[in-house]
């Protein structure tokens, strides 16, 4: 990377909001092995607009409760840890999410639909881990990934067709290594530099840094990086992509040393990430096209 | 010209000639559409997975979502609304059905859709006459009730007819 572009990088990243407290708190409790539902709850007590929109949401028409759910108490364990970092990530940086991807010709919100996606799909893919993983972790690195999209979208305005044929010609192996050569930085690497700017966990830090070669990242975080890598992919074949860059990428079969996923689970996640998804989706203000 | 969108396990059939029927972004999910040059009529449907033996809960639920419960259910409503329940008189093209670029081919869900749903068709005495599947392109797909073009648009790639 050039230093005007690393300039230019440092100061679009300078322009973006810092996640609330109480959000990164959350992010940093959900890193940690030995926090328990407790600590969350906890949490989101401190927080009265947090408090205020997962009551709302627990009580939607998308999640339907049998009973009405009034207590904090009450609303975290139907929805669980996941949907609180879902519900806080949308509520302190949902204006990044949703903007258009003008170099990815990307619609406002796609971003937004493409990681909660990935989340719900990190999150079934950790259900077939051959070692333990945590899965509400692969949730939020889900979620996470792609946050340098927004601001690597500036350099490659009016350059996408450049980043298709670069593809199309063979010059480039991926669309990581096209917007490299188009705009001299990868989406993932500007991740990386948001993910430090915000103080994230080291963990999530990972899987934005390396989700697209996660072999890439430290042995004890390979299989939470890996798990991204398969989210990332599945909500790409599912339809939930980011514009010009859907399916540009190549799956690294090395997964096979952490997950047990055949065909036939492969059907069974795509399945139910759906299902998973759509509620949630919904009810955090998501909008289909039309 | 309005259209009637399709979200992923969605189906719809009209044919009223104001409209076209789209659905957004196919990945390895298939759009099978139908199209009846007499009436005219159109149909579509957005598959994701071939078997809803994986789900048989989404199926009853969302039965397009899957090819072997969904593809009986779009020719149902074409036929309720006038058209061919049988391969004449329908031309049939299916896009979509791509993948990501795996050596493997396990996660390869597209050939698998489109493998699918072309024997259910034959069941019907259904052939596609155009396709524009495979590939690692993103697609998104609609169809003129009046006229039965279908048009695709892929992100970095622009339109084109099929």
């Amino acid at each position: 990377m050039t230093s005007s572009l690393d300039q230019f990088i440092h100061k679009e990243i300078r322009k973006i909001s810092l996640l609330s407290p109480n959000t990164a708190r959350l992010l940093g409790l959900n890193s940690d092995p030995d926090h328990s539902l407790q600590d969350v709850i906890d949490l989101v007590k401190l927080d009265s607009a947090l408090t205020a929109r997962t009551l709302r949401i627990v009580n939607s028409a998308a999640f339907c409760p049998l009973v009405p759910i009034n207590t904090i108490e009450r609303a975290v364990a139907y929805l669980g840890e996941k949907m609180i970092v879902g519900i806080a990530v949308a509520e302190s940086c949902g204006k990044m999410f949703n903007q258009p991807l003008e170099g990815y010709e990307s619609q406002a919100g796609d971003l937004w639909k493409h990681d909660l996606y990935t989340a719900f799909a990190a999150k079934e893919v950790a259900k077939y881990a051959k070692n333990g993983i945590e899965a509400d972790l692969a949730f939020t690195a889900g979620l996470l990934h792609d946050i340098g999209k927004p601001v690597l979208s500036k350099l490659l305005e009016k350059a996408s067709k450049n980043t298709i044929d670069a593809l199309d010609q063979g010059v480039a192996k991926d669309y990581l290594a096209a917007e490299k050569l188009v705009s001299g930085a990868e989406h993932s690497e500007v991740g990386y530099e948001l993910a430090k700017y915000w103080q994230l966990p080291e963990p999530i830090v990972a899987a934005i840094r390396f989700h697209h070669h996660p072999a890439q990242a430290s042995e004890e975080l390979q299989q939470l990086v890996y798990a991204v890598h398969l989210g990332d992919i599945i909500a790409m074949m599912s339809g939930y992509a980011t514009g010009s860059d859907s399916l540009q990428y190549n799956l690294d079969s090395r997964y096979e040393k952490f997950f047990n996923i055949s065909s036939t689970e492969l059907t069974k996640i795509i399945s139910d990430t759906e299902s998973a998804f759509r509620p949630a989706f919904e009810s955090l203000g998501g909008k289909e096209e039309n | 010209m309005s259209d009637l969108v399709l979200g992923i396990g969605d189906f719809g059939v009209s044919k009223d000639p104001s409209k076209s029927i789209k659905t957004y972004a196919l990945g390895s999910c298939v759009a099978v559409i139908l199209y009846c040059p007499t009436l005219p009529a159109a149909g579509m449907i957005h598959i994701a997975l071939p078997e809803s033996k994986v789900n048989p809960g989404r199926a009853k639920e969302k039965p397009g979502f899957f090819a072997d419960s969904g593809i009986p259910k779009l020719i149902d409503a074409l036929g309720k609304i006038g058209g061919p329940t049988k391969g004449k008189g329908v031309r049939v093209k299916l896009v979509g059905g791509a993948s990501i670029m795996d050596k493997n081919q396990i996660f390869n869900i597209g050939k698998r859709n489109l493998l699918a749903i072309k024997k259910i068709l034959w069941a019907y005495g259904m052939g596609a006459v155009a396709e524009d599947v495979g590939g690692t392109i993103s697609r998104t797909v609609s169809i003129d009730v009046s006229t039965g073009e279908v048009k695709i648009f892929s992100a970095g790639r622009g339109n084109w007819t099929l």
